[in-house]
């Protein structure tokens, strides 16, 4: 059974990971996006964590896709993952995270991100999403969340490691969709 | 390690899962204890055990712990009533952060709160090596806000629409201190 369905958005789809996105994921995570992470090193290490995913959306703790840019006719390049985490469901709570390559541009982070909300939303009726913004991740990436909903909230200091004693801010944004009642069948 | 500490008057101890669940529905079946942090009503002592239980599993899985709080001052009544319960949960290994909340009895004043937490914050800091921990309150709770600003704690926004209670959407406001606001002293060991 799929947990994790392919979502199309403008541009590109987000699709649920397969044991053979392994050499693609292990060049995107060559240029890691967070601070303090270092680039893998064997590309055997995301075997588990393609693994992982199935898993994780099977027990509702979170969901990865991989993003692709291109269309049916052309085909389809993978330039990014999709992760979401902290997920709660009977809180109605989630955040979401995107790694990508720098062709990944901000519109199309956007509209991916788009792409999960709306899917998450109207299959688990969410209520808040978060994304956290790590103090020297792309300055680019607070106005991106801004244009599609997101407000800022928190400000965590030293709520992000670096290294051993190592620490910098993270910043929470948080999307809160509109409540829905719930529906009772009898 | 030993988890448990003396500060000043007061013995601040893990539970006893068998022997504190009387004690702890004393302090807690007063909606004041906790009314800066949602959480339903305590009607029957058996909803206590559960929760020292449910700590328990947590504490052996390295998730969070516990405190219950007495005050040893030779009187004997007071010795069976409980000052408080002080929860850490969320603990993050990783990020070396934490979550502290606390149920206290309103009787405690601020510098004795003061006294308590310090003890905890100090064994998290210098014993469990944690960097950051983190208070989330419901929004206009003026007392707990004070004890806070006393404590050293900065206030870094609110945490919208975390959970639904009482059939309303609560926000959080989020308070923080870390090891290196201020220097913590090591607790005495009890």
């Amino acid at each position: 059974m799929k947990f994790t369905p392919t979502l199309k958005f403008n541009g590109g789809r987000l699709r649920p990971l397969e044991a053979t996105d392994r050499d693609a994921l292990f060049v995107v995570y060559q240029q890691p996006e967070l601070p303090g992470q270092r680039p893998l090193e064997q590309p055997e290490q995301l075997d588990r964590m393609i693994e992982l995913s199935v898993q994780m959306a099977a027990t509702q703790r979170g969901m990865m896709w991989a993003i692709e840019l291109g269309d049916d006719n052309s085909g389809y390049q993978l330039l990014g993952m999709a992760s979401a985490y902290d997920w709660q469901p009977s809180l109605l709570k989630v955040a979401l995270r995107i790694d990508g390559l720098p062709r990944l541009t901000m519109a199309d982070r956007a509209a991916a991100l788009t792409a999960c909300i709306n899917f998450m939303a109207e299959k688990y009726h969410l209520r808040s999403v978060a994304y956290a913004w790590i103090q020297g991740q792309s300055d680019a990436i607070p106005a991106m969340l801004e244009s599609i909903g997101f407000q800022r909230s928190v400000v965590m200091r030293d709520g992000w490691r670096l290294g051993q004693d190592d620490y910098c801010d993270q910043t929470l944004y948080h999307h809160i969709l509109p409540a829905t009642t719930a529906e009772v069948r009898l | 390690m030993n988890w448990n500490l003396q500060a000043g008057p007061f013995v601040i101890r893990l539970p006893v899962i068998d022997q504190d669940g009387d004690a702890l529905y004393g302090l807690l079946k007063d909606p004041d204890a906790s009314a800066h942090i949602p959480k339903p009503p305590m009607y029957a002592s058996v909803q206590s055990l559960d929760e020292l239980r449910r700590a328990s599993m947590k504490f052996k899985s390295r998730e969070g712990a516990c405190w219950l709080v007495e005050c040893h001052s030779g009187d004997v009544d007071a010795l069976a009533e409980l000052l408080a319960r002080v929860t850490l949960d969320s603990i993050n290994w990783m990020l070396n952060s934490a979550r502290l909340q606390w149920e206290v009895s309103p009787s405690v004043e601020v510098d004795e709160l003061e006294t308590i937490i310090g003890a905890i914050e100090a064994f998290c800091f210098n014993e469990l090596g944690l960097h950051r921990l983190e208070v989330a309150l419901l929004p206009g709770s003026t007392r707990h806000e004070a004890f806070l600003d006393q404590l050293g704690y900065q206030y870094e926004g609110c945490l919208p629409a975390q959970l639904e209670f009482d059939e309303q959407w609560r926000d959080l406001n989020l308070y923080a201190r870390l090891a290196t606001d201020a220097m913590v002293e090591a607790p005495t060991p009890l």
